[in-house]
């Protein structure tokens, strides 16, 4: 029957969803850009330490010493400590927060979300008042509360940040449960006799996963700049460096050095701005509709 | 040469005696507002007899007179008492009333509102060891009150002034209420002094109005002052730097005050504040682990740097202390060791003691940082300097003052920054921190578990002693004691600062600060 003079149309390998959605990253420049500051900020954490081993908390020059004078680059805080140290060592910690607390919101929004969407009734009602109920908390109000009868320590920071902000990580992966459950394959599923766990994880959870993905990206920035709220209010671990503990130290002293604020300020803006370009990146990436565009 | 220069001294004297004699001859001017801020924010109450702090201390002496005021010199001059006498045997102070003093009901003051009062403090006022040798007031005529005591109590001198022994009206406040919760405290004031009360707004403003039938004639100078209460040290530095505010005390900031003053227009002083005598300075729990050893505290003074503190924390806006009474007070003895910053003797001391370096670490301390402002610099600082001879510091941050008043009041620290006022006489606000008997009885008791029986027995014989210089050869011994046994390490006092316009004249330089009567002080237009 077939026609050997009429070429067929070649054929496109199958592509999988995960190198499709990579394609989509690479070409949008400004997600890029983000995910290499972000890898060099990531490289410094870890690295950073171990090339540059000043203790952050050592007085090494006099105070106020401003930057790139007697060979310290960012200049001295108002003990003389090195603010490069500072900065470098604190970039650890600050990540560490900032992804832990966006574990912490996954972890509690997702299960939430995830048993309000699959099962309704009752428990929807249920769990969605207590997300409602932390919605209308006043965020930072009830994390200062958390750390100040709980101790200022890093878990317990990491946690209070956690706390207020899984809500809406809840309702996203609740409104997507509700949309897929509908689904004929998770009926199909359903039919074969899978057990609700499986249903839910297995079955469901993946499919809902590109918008929970791109929520949990944002939180880390979002943590990361709650975590420098709470530290400018002076609610942190004294016995930690953070970026946002620096610039909480440091306020007082704007006026005169201006640098010591406006420094760790920028790391700030600088790694939640590339956070939340890679964020977007995502967004795009894996969210097939726009993939048609 | 010599001559040129004798002649140039003298010139010079001359022409400072003429600029003096100009400033004096100046004549008040009478009439104005003056906008001060008032110290610490809302006062409980408005009356001093039942409340202390310096929140208080400035619409309460304003409002309510005291026997006696004092000068800069730390002399008693006269006041609500016109005269006054202590007998030979230091057993009884007899007190000679104003006789044309009024209350702002237009009640005579008499020597029964003196009872009173004194009663009212004694058992309501924190301070109990100001009247407690007060046995009994007699009031032989209606202007004369005579205080018997126990024993006698020079102490009783300062306690009689600034802000600690308001006198109180029998006829409003004796109706039986409790006088500490008393509704005239805050409400239709009925004071002795020379402003009284228009309005008390909390949060926001105390008014008070000059009283038309105060006893000396054309005082007070001013109509009217306006206590504003502004929270926030920047907001006043702003509000003093546009003249929205005339005057502010008890700035303590160094970066506000080394700012204001290069300010025009604005005065800054450190005068006035030696009566308060408030002190800053590292408390040692002497009951715990390695500071329980003299050794190991002698070596934590010599690692910790006054001086960096003093220069890089403070700004050079404070000075230093180097003993538990404030270096104003004409008791204090700056000849104590003073523990220059000496590594060496440091760590020397620390082998000694038992506690070798092992891998640069010789034991772990824990330090207190305080939730209110001002202290954490120089707790960071500590960590550091301790760091450097081994002993490793953690610190322990308190979200709010009552969180770090606990852990102080129950003696649960190692270490911690700390500021402890003299207010007045050793007796009344240096004694408590080192007689053994007050270990632990909450926050600015002896929080260090403090107890050696020579000093116990010096502050009780100081305390009966009449003889000034035997008294201070007492307070010298003491603090010597203190010093070689460090239960704390004095670092400097604390850098509180009047700031006031170049309109404010004759602003209160006494030992009190705010805390004394602004009948004489007036604004030039």
């Amino acid at each position: 029957m077939s026609d050997p003079s009429i070429p067929l149309p070649p054929v496109e390998k199958a592509r999988s969803p995960l190198s499709e959605a990579w394609e989509m990253f690479r070409r949008n420049h400004s997600a890029m850009a983000g995910l290499v500051i972000l890898t060099f900020i990531v490289l410094g954490a870890i690295f950073g330490p171990m090339l540059y081993p000043t203790d952050p908390f050592d007085m090494v020059w006099a105070p106020f010493s401003p930057p790139g004078e007697e060979g310290y680059l960012l200049g001295t805080d108002y003990l003389g400590r090195d603010l490069m140290a500072q900065i470098i060592h604190g970039a650890r910690v600050t990540l560490i927060i900032g992804l832990s607390a966006a574990i912490v919101t996954i972890v509690i929004g997702v299960t939430i979300g995830a048993l309000a969407g699959f099962y309704r009734g009752w428990v929807e009602e249920v769990l969605m008042r207590i997300t409602e109920f932390f919605q209308v908390l006043p965020t930072l109000l009830f994390s200062m509360v958390i750390v100040a009868l709980f101790g200022a320590t890093l878990p317990m920071i990491t946690f209070a940040i956690g706390i207020v902000s899984w809500t809406a990580v809840a309702r996203i992966t609740r409104a997507e449960f509700l949309r897929i459950r509908e689904l004929e394959y998770v009926t199909a599923s359903r039919a074969a006799g899978a057990p609700s766990g499986k249903l839910m994880f297995k079955v469901i959870l993946p499919n809902a996963a590109p918008p929970i993905i791109v929520q949990s990206a944002l939180m880390v920035g979002s943590a990361i700049l709650f975590e420098a709220g709470l530290s400018f209010l002076g609610l942190t671990d004294p016995n930690i460096v953070s970026w946002g503990q620096i610039i909480g130290s440091n306020r007082q002293y704007i006026l005169e050095s201006g640098y010591t604020v406006t420094i760790p300020g920028l790391a700030i803006f600088v790694t939640v701005l590339a956070i939340s370009l890679v964020g977007d990146g995502l967004n795009d990436a894996l969210n097939p509709k726009l993939r048609q565009r | 040469m010599m001559n040129g220069m004798k002649s140039f001294l003298a010139a010079a004297a001359v022409s400072a005696l003429s600029l003096s004699a100009a400033t004096a001859q100046e004549t008040p001017q009478s009439g104005g507002t003056l906008v001060v801020v008032v110290p610490g924010g809302t006062p409980r109450v408005l009356n001093p007899a039942v409340q202390s702090g310096v929140a208080t201390g400035l619409p309460g002496t304003q409002l309510f007179a005291s026997p006696l005021r004092y000068d800069a010199d730390w002399t008693p001059q006269p006041y609500l008492a016109k005269s006054w006498e202590v007998a030979e045997d230091g057993l009884s102070v007899t007190l000679h009333l104003q006789e044309n003093a009024t209350f702002h009901d237009g009640e005579p003051i008499t020597s029964e509102d003196v009872a009173f009062s004194v009663d009212v403090i004694k058992e309501y006022h924190p301070f109990k060891s100001m009247f407690a040798p007060v046995t009994s007031v007699d009031t032989p005529d209606e202007h004369t009150a005579v205080l018997n005591l126990a024993h006698p109590h020079p102490a009783l001198m300062l306690a009689m002034s600034g802000q600690l022994m308001a006198i109180i009206p029998k006829h409003i406040y004796g109706d039986g209420q409790d006088p500490k919760n008393h509704p005239r405290n805050n409400e239709d004031v009925v004071g002795s002094g020379p402003f009284k009360l228009v309005e008390f707004k909390p949060g926001e403003h105390i008014i008070l109005e000059r009283y038309e039938g105060y006893w000396e004639e054309g005082l007070p100078y001013l109509d009217r002052i306006v206590g504003r209460i502004i929270l926030d040290s920047s907001a006043r530095a702003i509000a003093l730097q546009n003249g929205e505010v005339h005057m502010s005390t008890f700035e303590n900031e160094p970066t506000v005050v080394s700012r204001l003053m290069q300010a025009e227009g604005v005065n800054v002083t450190s005068q006035g504040y030696g009566g308060i005598g408030p002190i800053d300075w590292l408390a040692m729990n002497t009951t715990r682990g390695p500071l329980q050893d003299v050794k190991v505290r002698q070596a934590i003074a010599y690692a910790v740097d006054k001086n960096f503190i003093l220069k890089a924390v403070m700004r050079g806006t404070a000075t230093e202390a180097k003993t538990g009474v404030h270096p104003d007070s004409p008791l204090y003895n700056p000849d104590v060791p003073a523990y220059e910053v000496d590594l060496d003797k440091a760590n020397a001391l620390l082998d000694e003691a038992g506690y070798p370096m092992d891998g640069g670490k010789r034991f772990a301390l824990t330090m207190e940082l305080p939730g209110f402002p001002g202290y954490k610099a120089q707790t960071e600082y500590v960590r550091n300097a301790l760091g450097k001879v081994g002993i490793e510091v953690t610190l322990r941050a308190h979200p709010d003052f009552p969180s770090w008043a606990k852990a102080m009041g129950t003696m649960d620290f190692d270490m911690s920054m700390d500021s402890v006022y003299n207010w007045g006489d050793p007796v009344i606000g240096v004694n408590r921190t080192y007689m053994s008997d007050n270990i632990g009885k909450g926050v600015w008791s002896n929080t260090q578990g403090y107890a050696n029986a020579r000093v116990d027995a010096l502050l009780a014989e100081a305390a009966q002693e009449q003889d000034a210089d035997k008294r201070k050869a007492l307070y010298a011994e003491f603090q010597e004691i203190v010093a070689e046994d460090v239960p704390i390490y004095f670092i400097n006092a604390v850098p509180m600062h009047t700031i006031y316009s170049d309109k404010v004249q004759n602003p209160p330089m006494g030992i009190w600060a705010s805390s004394s009567p602004m009948d004489k002080v007036w604004l030039k237009e």
